[in-house]
């Protein structure tokens, strides 16, 4: 179990693999896995968007 | 459990039905409405053809009921508490005449001096959220203001966490034609509401007095009609005390509100859908919540997003009911909304 860096919600590690990204179930955030022993999570790299508002 | 709705005929009285017709452990016994009484109540809300053969009564036929929702225009609510009382039911009151502990402010806010100040201190606010215990034992319910509401769910958590200025709160709230009612006046033609963005409230709007009883903040408030028949948006921009980020934010959203049936956290990284917006909340109980730290101003912005017929009004008065009763809480209150809508 570790805590998205974003919104310090729980992750649990269930049976992720290193690598594999998936949201995070409160804030949404695209999480990749960054070591599985011990678990620890990163923000996916994502695309910056403008939204122009 | 039977019960009764006063003043069924406006828009608040027809989502109290809408919602209770599809309630499991419900039944719908009086509907009351000077003006159509006789008449179906079908013919007030058409969306309601076929689901129900009720008919309006006048108040004067209204029958004791285990519990009588009373959907009446501010100050309509006042005469009737009282003998509803001695007949024993419970009193889910959705007008603003019970809500205030404090006597003296509905002759500052109302204009009038309250003749049942000591039904004031028996009254427990209709908000689950902070008073459900209190609301499982009440005989009276006072279902707060849909602006109110709002502002209290995203303001409350920082008053408690005593992270912000208390003493310096403004909350912008924008809300639909719908919260005006039936009759609005010149200010709801279609002329005059079209594409409007009006200041309607910019100082002094009533619900001032219900936030700052429930959260203890001293708010400045500002009141917006926009283009949109449901929902309201209530953006609170409080100051911090201390420097504080956006995961002690999470922590303390979520320490309020994780377990709540009818609160979500909004707050994403990803998507167009990133912060609460009540369109998608039409016809739902729910209250959409989500926040920002603004470090370069020391701000928190805090934004509550409900239907201002649902969370701001039927649909919270059922979910209190279903408080009151021991019902399964979301009892009658499953719809998850549209989307498009």
């Amino acid at each position: 179990m570790t805590e998205c860096p974003e919104c310090a919600a729980r992750v649990d590690h269930h049976d992720k693999i290193l690598g594999e990204v998936f949201p995070c179930r409160d804030c949404g955030t695209e999480l990749e896995v960054a070591a599985t022993e011990p678990f620890s999570v990163q923000p996916a790299p994502r695309e910056a968007e403008d939204w122009g508002e | 459990m039977n019960v009764a709705i006063v003043g069924g005929s406006g828009y608040t009285g027809g989502e109290l039905l809408r919602i209770l017709l599809g309630h499991p452990q419900v039944e719908v016994r009086q509907v009351t409405s000077e003006a159509m009484a006789g008449k179906p109540v079908w013919r007030a809300h058409p969306n309601l053809r076929k689901a129900t053969s009720l008919a309006f009564v006048a108040r004067s036929a209204l029958q004791p009921a285990d519990v009588t929702f009373l959907a009446t225009p501010h100050g309509g609510s006042v005469p009737l508490v009282p003998s509803l009382l001695r007949d024993g039911g419970t009193v889910i009151d959705l007008s603003a005449d019970y809500r205030l502990k404090d006597p003296t402010r509905y002759r500052e806010y109302y204009g009038f001096d309250h003749p049942h100040p000591e039904l004031l201190q028996e009254s427990v606010l209709g908000l689950p959220e902070l008073h459900r215990e209190a609301i499982r034992g009440a005989r009276l319910v006072a279902v707060p203001g849909c602006i109110a509401t709002a502002a209290i769910l995203a303001l409350a958590p920082l008053a408690r966490a005593g992270v912000i200025d208390a003493r310096r709160v403004v909350v912008d709230a924008k809300s639909g034609s719908s919260a005006s009612g039936q009759d609005p006046g010149r200010a709801g033609l279609h002329a005059e509401r079209s594409g409007v963005m009006r200041a309607y409230a910019p100082a002094g709007h009533r619900h001032t007095a219900e936030i700052e009883q429930e959260t203890g903040a001293r708010v400045a408030l500002s009141c917006h009609a926009v283009e949109a028949v449901r929902g309201v948006l209530a953006t609170v921009h409080a100051f911090a005390t201390r420097p504080i980020d956006e995961k002690e934010l999470w922590r303390t959203y979520r320490a309020a509100y994780g377990s709540e049936p009818f609160v979500r956290l909004v707050h994403e990284t990803d998507g167009i859908h990133r912060e609460p917006e009540p369109k998608i909340l039409a016809g739902t109980n729910y209250c959409d919540l989500g926040f920002a730290a603004d470090a370069h101003a020391e701000r928190i912005v805090s934004l509550a997003a409900i239907d201002n017929l649902g969370k701001g009004a039927a649909g919270n008065a059922v979910q209190c009911l279903n408080v009151r009763a021991g019902f399964p809480e979301s009892a009658g209150l499953g719809f998850l909304g549209l989307h498009p809508a």
